[in-house]
């Protein structure tokens, strides 16, 4: 058996051994620290691409825990799914690997930033405890296991958004996220309770074998839908997240920016897997559709009066996973019948899951780029600063590459995304686009007041002896700028070899459950 | 690894968006050669013109963030106000949108 039948296992071990490992290996040193915590993220990067090579030639991997099979053949000969699977398809892997780019990026970014404070090995373990969790919210195939892992990594978000403990907005912040984050725990964990008590079963390709569309299985998707549009940042469940992304450590937000994508991942698992064709009506389509024009509106308004940088990239973020809401709901929309699927059904799905994976780097980047501010001026006020670029060149450099991708500006990859979802919901109605299309307008304005307040402009005396960031923090920049750069050059191969095999593989459930099951339950 | 992506409406190409670029950036540079070459660094015409009036320090002449797109605001203080006043801060607020939203959707769906 070759070993990387276990490489699902090990995305899983190698985070949660690095979480443990790093307060023994810190015993040695502030160095030692360092390279164990670089050490482990760049180890799983590697891992993640090794996982995506593996799917990409064996096609999807299912990895049972604790056992050999996932069933258990009782005495009647039926074949009960007991065990806990990791499925690992196309789309996930995909998501894996760009959320194991921003680990080592924030990791990167963090050795330094965080030199001037106390706590940092404890941030460590709790930062590689977040990807952990993130991760396994990717890669999980089982109901329960997932609100294992998403209850992981509210925890270890809570304590490092709460990092600068000194500062009662963290405090705060990290409180409110922990309010509602244990309310949509709870109504994960009823969903999870409806289905269970309905089907016994917990495994989600099971589950999504036998589904009907009854009243308890509407009230469990009910409760699934809003607690993790609520996860990531769907107005007006959206609060939180300009609070927490704004006071979380810069190195920490681009991980909760990942954290937030795992959730839609989720979404789409429980959406598309498990329900999928059981869907009846459009309800559902139209109710992610409104919350995604929603989110993309009222958080790009938000954002353009701004003048807190994190605060307004927090915003920033509530349109953004609008977007993505919008094209999932068109792709769903479309999902029962196969000419509007082949019509603008897939195209929906393929910008949905590319801007995913674009907004992850491009939001990160810009996060990380608000930490670089923060750390030479002191202040997230932009009203504060001034005349940067010059004394900051590789920062400003990032900042234009992210903040035109943000906005759709050709050629970087957030335009591509955008395209393939202004398109696909035309069709569905012109009115989706021009809402998409407004967005993308006030996104550049606000871009756009960022660069000129903070970069551009005179040069603030008080800043007259800034140089730019040290070097492992323009390094963890680099990496997602290098990413962004890759998915903005290389557009039509991202889409073919990656983005529209993920989105073949999110809508095809028959698949989905063919990988686990096979014969059936 | 350079074709054109198709969206099924229309498509992007890279390789032609690059093309116009080089092709634009070029008649640009071209035109700004035939322009006048009198500029002398160093001189007055390095000044900054401000009606005339004897210019300000450098940090006073700077438009601040929260004064940018002043008249945007401005135009639509209406919707402003109600969304900053939906931006409460308070946590009744965060948990009561969530409870609002999660019962809209159940009506919506069950019925």
């Amino acid at each position: 058996m070759s070993w990387s039948v276990h490489l699902p296992a090990l995305m899983l071990a190698v985070p949660l051994f690095g979480a443990f490992s790093t307060p023994i290996v810190a015993l040695g040193g502030r160095r030692a620290r360092m390279i164990w915590s670089v050490l482990i993220s760049s180890v799983l990067l590697v891992l993640s691409f090794c996982l995506l090579q593996y799917v990409a030639t064996e096609g999807t991997a299912v990895y049972v825990m604790g056992g050999k099979a996932w069933n258990l053949t009782l005495p009647s000969g039926m074949a009960y799914p007991v065990r806990i699977i990791l499925e690992v398809d196309s789309f996930n892997s995909f998501i894996a690997v760009i959320g194991c780019f921003a680990s080592l990026a924030g990791v990167l970014f963090g050795l330094r930033f965080l030199d001037r404070f106390s706590g940092k090995i404890w941030y460590s373990a709790l930062y590689f405890l977040l990807t952990a969790g993130m991760l396994g919210l990717i890669l999980t195939g089982d109901l329960f296991n997932f609100f294992v892992f998403l209850e992981i990594a509210s925890v270890s978000s809570f304590g490092l958004i709460a990092y600068w403990r000194d500062r009662p907005e963290s405090i705060e912040a990290s409180f409110k996220y922990m309010l509602v984050s244990q309310i949509a725990a709870m109504m994960v964990l009823l969903a999870i309770g409806f289905l269970y008590g309905r089907y016994n079963l917990l495994n989600m390709a099971a589950v999504g074998k036998v589904i009907q569309f009854g009243l308890a299985e509407k009230v469990a998707l009910v409760f699934m839908i809003t607690a993790l549009a609520m996860k990531c940042g769907a107005f007006p469940m959206h609060m939180w997240m300009p609070d927490a992304y704004a006071e979380a450590p810069a190195s920490v937000t681009v991980l909760l920016v990942v954290v937030s994508q795992a959730s839609l991942v989720g979404l789409c698992r429980i959406v598309f897997s498990v329900f999928g064709s059981a869907i009846v009506g459009d309800v559902v389509p139209w109710a992610l559709i409104t919350l995604g024009m929603m989110s993309m509106f009222f958080g790009v308004s938000m954002a353009v009066v701004q003048h807190e940088v994190k605060r307004l990239m927090g915003y920033h973020s509530v349109s953004q996973v609008g977007y993505m809401l919008m094209a999932f709901g068109v792709g769903l929309l479309a999902m029962g019948d196969p000419r509007q699927m082949a019509d603008f059904g897939m195209t929906s799905m393929k910008g949905g899951i590319f801007h995913m994976v674009n907004y992850v780097t491009y939001k990160g980047l810009l996060f990380l780029v608000a930490g670089a501010l923060y750390y030479v001026t002191g202040t997230r006020d932009l009203d504060k600063m001034g005349g940067l670029a010059k004394r900051m060149p590789f920062t400003t450099f990032m900042f234009v590459i992210a903040a035109a991708a943000i906005s759709g500006i050709p050629p970087f990859n957030g335009f591509v995304s955008k395209l393939l979802i202004y398109e696909s919901s035309f069709a569905v109605h012109p009115a989706l686009s021009v809402v998409a299309l407004v967005t993308s307008i006030l996104t550049l304005a606000s871009f756009v007041k960022v660069f000129q307040t903070a970069f551009l402009g005179p040069e603030k005396k008080e800043f007259s002896k800034v140089k730019e960031v040290p070097a492992s923090m323009v390094l963890g920049m680099a990496v997602l700028t290098v990413v962004i750069l890759g998915l903005s050059l290389f557009p039509t191969w991202v889409v073919s070899h990656l983005v529209e095999p993920a989105a073949t593989a999110l809508v095809d459930k028959g698949a989905y459950i063919g990988a686990v099951l096979g014969g059936g339950i | 690894m350079f074709g054109s992506l198709f969206t099924g409406f229309g498509y992007w190409d890279f390789g032609s968006w690059l093309l116009f670029f080089i092709l634009a950036g070029a008649m640009t540079t071209w035109l700004r050669s035939q322009g006048r070459q009198d500029y002398k660094k160093g001189t007055e015409q390095d000044q900054i013109y401000f009606s005339g009036n004897e210019l300000p320090d450098s940090e006073e002449i700077t438009v601040p963030a929260s004064s940018s797109y002043w008249g945007f605001r401005k135009a639509l203080k209406p919707y402003y106000d109600k969304l900053v006043a939906f931006h409460s801060g308070q946590t009744v607020t965060y948990v009561g949108w969530f409870l609002v939203t999660t019962a809209l959707l159940m009506v919506l769906i069950i019925l």
